[in-house]
């Protein structure tokens, strides 16, 4: 059958039929709301404006950016990353045991870790053909028990091993160090987004696969690249939590894949790819990080917090999905 | 229009003053068409002619924006497949609806089965029986419990008739109409005859519209005819006593305009040879064939859907792999079946699908532009953001981009705009030979201009280009040679300089 003249109805040049409605995008109600819930914090408690308190918001925040931004990654391609939690919780043990045996170099091993676990993940989809959805739901569970195997039990860091500990823990020029390494995380992101081929590769791919593949891109190696960032981060996000606790523990991961994926979506990249960035990622998590504390603050329950955060991630996926991708949910 | 038929006693479904506008384009203007009952009606135009478009209004998939439809005296306005069955009007499509794991029973009276359920449960039994009763209506020997991926493209057919007629009945239609989609292009001539003589049968019941390009067997087995052309009717008359030659007429119409093609642009191409394809075969798609490219070259490749001509093409491009022969691009062998491989050599693709594969919808216009050549734009290593900028403007400019801004996402722009995008995108970039696949399809007459102009640019400067598009004027007009296919084989080279082009019609006596 011949197909028919088709477009659909909004495709015209036009540009003053685009209304109120059109213009506003994902982000500007997320900051909307971070306003909203900072004034409602800052009325409803005097010590939410505290340093002591700002601080601490900050420096769990910058965790939790380290991790939204390597999760983006496996967004902004059109995939998922579900390992982080195993990585995280893996890493966390292991720079504990490193740093022991072989001082500063279980740095950059623990990265090593990250990042080769992501290049498994990538492999996975690019060549066995499995969706990220379930590959990495099942690296994560394999990395999770490989945590277990490191350490069954919360490890503390030995009194000698302080000193690494405190390379990242602590303040620097008066402003915490995990707030350093956060904000130094997104502008290298930020500069490779912006700056190189791949980085722009991976929007491609994330937005239109067929078309990338027709023009050429190399889609094997963006996807590759695209989860070893986000295991790299999550090597990162292990060495951080680790430092400040001063010790690890394989279960510290795991609130990290809905929070991550949280962050990522409400800030409004879409889990569909190729739309977003390091600042929708930045005000999601931030309204997080705002929205955690808040709750602490106030005296939420912990279980009521878990399932607000449920609620957000429909929220926010509901807001930003792109449904010409997908005519069937399933 | 000429109607040379006015017995309006035995008209069963009546359509008046019929449009139906999509953006950028009229697919039918005022179209008109009588169905009588008990006969054979054949539908002819060319590709683009609005065959389907009328079709679907029919079955309620698209309402006309103008115009009316009267079945059996009163008015309707089926919205949705649904309504127009309850009428008694369906269709039965070339690439088929049947579920295939299904049995032919279940796929006979899917989602109607109301009627079967005894307290609450599907009665088997006389869901059978009933299939029995119809197989043996429509004289068909089927064991209606095998799966109907295991049938034969005939018998598939056959099944999706017979659903039609049984919901026809099922709701009360007294003058069923089931209009058939091109049913002989999967067909062997055995299987073609069967399928005639069942229609010869079911006119004693129901009114058949029939869609099909060869018009011979059109002219031998429909009672009557109706030509479309470019959305408009030009025709509605008795089959009997017409030729295969005047119908070529009808098709194609007698304008045959000079320059829309802009043919006074047409230049010789180049001496050296860019594609080269050796003995290439694919097994079940087209047999061994052989032709080349040169510099500056644009190769229309025409023939029916079936002709292995879009496989062909796939084949070239990297989409599908190919099973015998070889291709040389440039003196460079890429990789069978990888569009990378292909691209890397130089040679693009402007898809048909212009929004599903040809851009990435929600990017900008100037990420669109720049897909290619970003490794161009860089300054110490990182893309410059200047450089895409004035990258992206000059070929905004030059290719007359209608867009409020260069970030504007593409999403929001026309049809004939965002293929001037995806040209940019390739023009930009080293391609060598580019495969522009219904280049102008969907697109107003101004934008296509627009186009054409862009193509004979490619042309000058060095491009080679193989080209399918929606009219054979176009790819008359535009080509400097065009390759015939027919039945999976290349039948036929003919050269199209300017000033001595071949017509339509020594055309369509090759297709067919």
């Amino acid at each position: 059958m011949q197909n028919a003249p088709q477009e659909s109805s909004h495709a015209t040049g036009r540009s003053n039929r685009r209304r109120l409605k059109d213009r506003v995008q994902p982000i500007h109600l997320t900051v909307a709301l971070i306003i909203v819930v900072g004034v409602a914090l800052a009325i409803g408690n005097p010590n939410f404006l505290s340093m002591y308190n700002l601080d601490t918001i900050i420096s769990f925040g910058a965790i939790l950016l380290v991790a939204a931004l390597g999760q983006m990654f496996a967004i902004l391609i059109g995939g998922i990353d579900l390992s982080v939690g195993g990585t995280i919780s893996l890493v966390s043990v292991m720079f504990v045991l490193l740093v022991h045996k072989i001082g500063v170099w279980a740095f950059p091993i623990c990265l090593a870790t990250g990042l080769l676990l992501g290049y498994v993940n990538g492999l996975i989809l690019t060549r066995v053909k499995i969706p990220s959805f379930i590959a990495t739901l099942g690296t994560g569970g394999i990395i999770t028990s490989l945590a277990y195997l490191v350490s069954p039990r919360p490890l503390s860091a030995a009194l000698d091993d302080y000193g690494y500990f405190q390379i990242v823990d602590g303040t620097i020029f008066g402003v915490s160090k995990t707030f350093v390494i956060g904000l130094v995380v997104f502008v290298l992101i930020w500069a490779f987004l912006r700056f190189t081929t791949t980085g722009r590769n991976i929007y491609f791919v994330g937005s239109n696969i067929k078309m990338s593949w027709m023009s050429g891109t190399d889609i094997a190696l963006n996807r590759n690249i695209a989860f070893m960032i986000s295991g790299g981060c999550a090597a990162i996000v292990g060495i951080m939590i680790s430092s400040i606790r001063y010790g690890g523990d394989p279960v510290v991961g795991s609130s990290y894949v809905l929070s991550s994926v949280a962050a990522v979506v409400v800030g409004g990249t879409a889990l569909t790819g190729g739309t977003g960035g390091v600042l929708n990622v930045l005000s999601g998590t931030l309204f997080l990080s705002l929205l955690d504390n808040g709750m602490n603050v106030v005296g939420v329950d912990q279980y009521f917090q878990q399932a607000l955060l449920g609620f957000m991630i429909i929220l926010g996926v509901a807001v930003t999905f792109d449904r010409t991708k997908t005519p069937i949910i399933k | 229009m000429t109607t040379t038929d006015t017995n309006t006693d035995s008209v069963v479904l009546s359509m008046r003053g019929i449009t139906r506008r999509f953006p950028g384009v009229t697919a039918l203007n005022n179209v008109e068409i009588d169905v009588r009952k008990n006969e054979i009606l054949g539908l002819l135009g060319e590709n683009g002619a609005g065959k389907s478009v009328l079709t679907k209004i029919m079955i309620g998939i698209h309402q006309p924006d103008e115009g009316h439809i009267t079945l059996d005296g009163q008015e309707i306005a089926p919205k949705g497949t649904i309504e127009a069955i309850k009428k008694g009007i369906g269709a039965v499509f070339q690439e088929g609806s049947l579920i295939p794991n299904l049995s032919v029973t279940e796929n006979l009276f899917l989602c109607h089965e109301q009627g079967f359920l005894r307290h609450g449960l599907l009665s088997k039994r006389q869901m059978a029986s009933e299939a029995r009763r119809l197989m043996a209506i429509m004289k068909l020997s089927l064991d209606i419990d095998q799966p109907v991926s295991m049938l034969s493209p005939a018998a598939k057919q056959m099944v999706e008739i017979a659903r039609v007629l049984w919901l026809s009945e099922k709701y009360g239609a007294t003058n069923p109409i089931v209009i058939l989609d091109e049913p002989t292009t999967v067909l062997n001539d055995g299987e073609r005859e069967t399928l005639f003589s069942i229609l010869k049968d079911l006119k004693t019941r129901a009114s058949i519209i029939f869609i099909s390009h060869r018009l011979q067997e059109v002219l031998e087995n429909c009672d009557r005819i109706v030509v479309l052309k470019d959305g408009e009717n030009v025709t509605q008359m008795p089959a009997a006593g017409l030729q295969v030659a005047d119908v070529e007429q009808l098709l194609v119409g007698h304008e045959f305009s000079g320059d829309r093609f802009r043919e006074n642009e047409q230049a010789a191409p180049g001496d050296k040879v860019v594609l080269k394809i050796d003995r290439m075969s694919k097994a079940g798609a087209f047999e061994p064939l052989s032709f080349s490219v040169r510099e500056g070259e644009i190769v229309s490749l025409i023939g029916l859907v079936g002709s292995g001509k879009e496989e062909l093409c796939r084949c070239i491009t990297g989409l599908e792999k190919y099973s015998s022969g070889s291709l040389t691009i440039n003196d460079r062998s890429p990789q069978i079946g990888s569009a990378r491989a292909a691209v890397l050599s130089g040679i693009g693709h402007v898809p048909v699908e212009r929004r599903e594969e040809g851009l990435a919808l929600n990017m900008s216009v100037a990420d669109n532009i720049n897909h290619l050549v970003l490794d161009k734009l860089k300054k110490g290593g990182v893309i410059n953001g200047g450089m895409e900028k004035d990258h992206a403007r000059r070929w905004v400019a030059e290719c007359l981009v209608k867009t409020p801004s260069i970030n504007a996402a593409c999403s929001g722009l026309s049809g004939g705009n965002q293929q001037k995008i995806i040209l940019s995108k390739w023009l930009s970039s080293d391609v060598r030979l580019l495969i522009l696949d219904h280049p102008t399809r969907g697109i107003d007459i101004g934008a296509k201009d627009e186009v054409y102009r862009l193509i004979r640019k490619f042309a000058k400067s060095g491009i080679a280009m193989i080209i399918m598009c929606d009219t054979l004027e176009e790819d008359i007009g535009l080509a400097n040679r065009l390759l015939v296919m027919r039945d999976r084989q290349l039948v036929a080279e003919l050269d199209a300089p300017p000033g001595r082009k071949p017509g339509p019609q020594d055309l369509i006596k090759l297709i067919i």
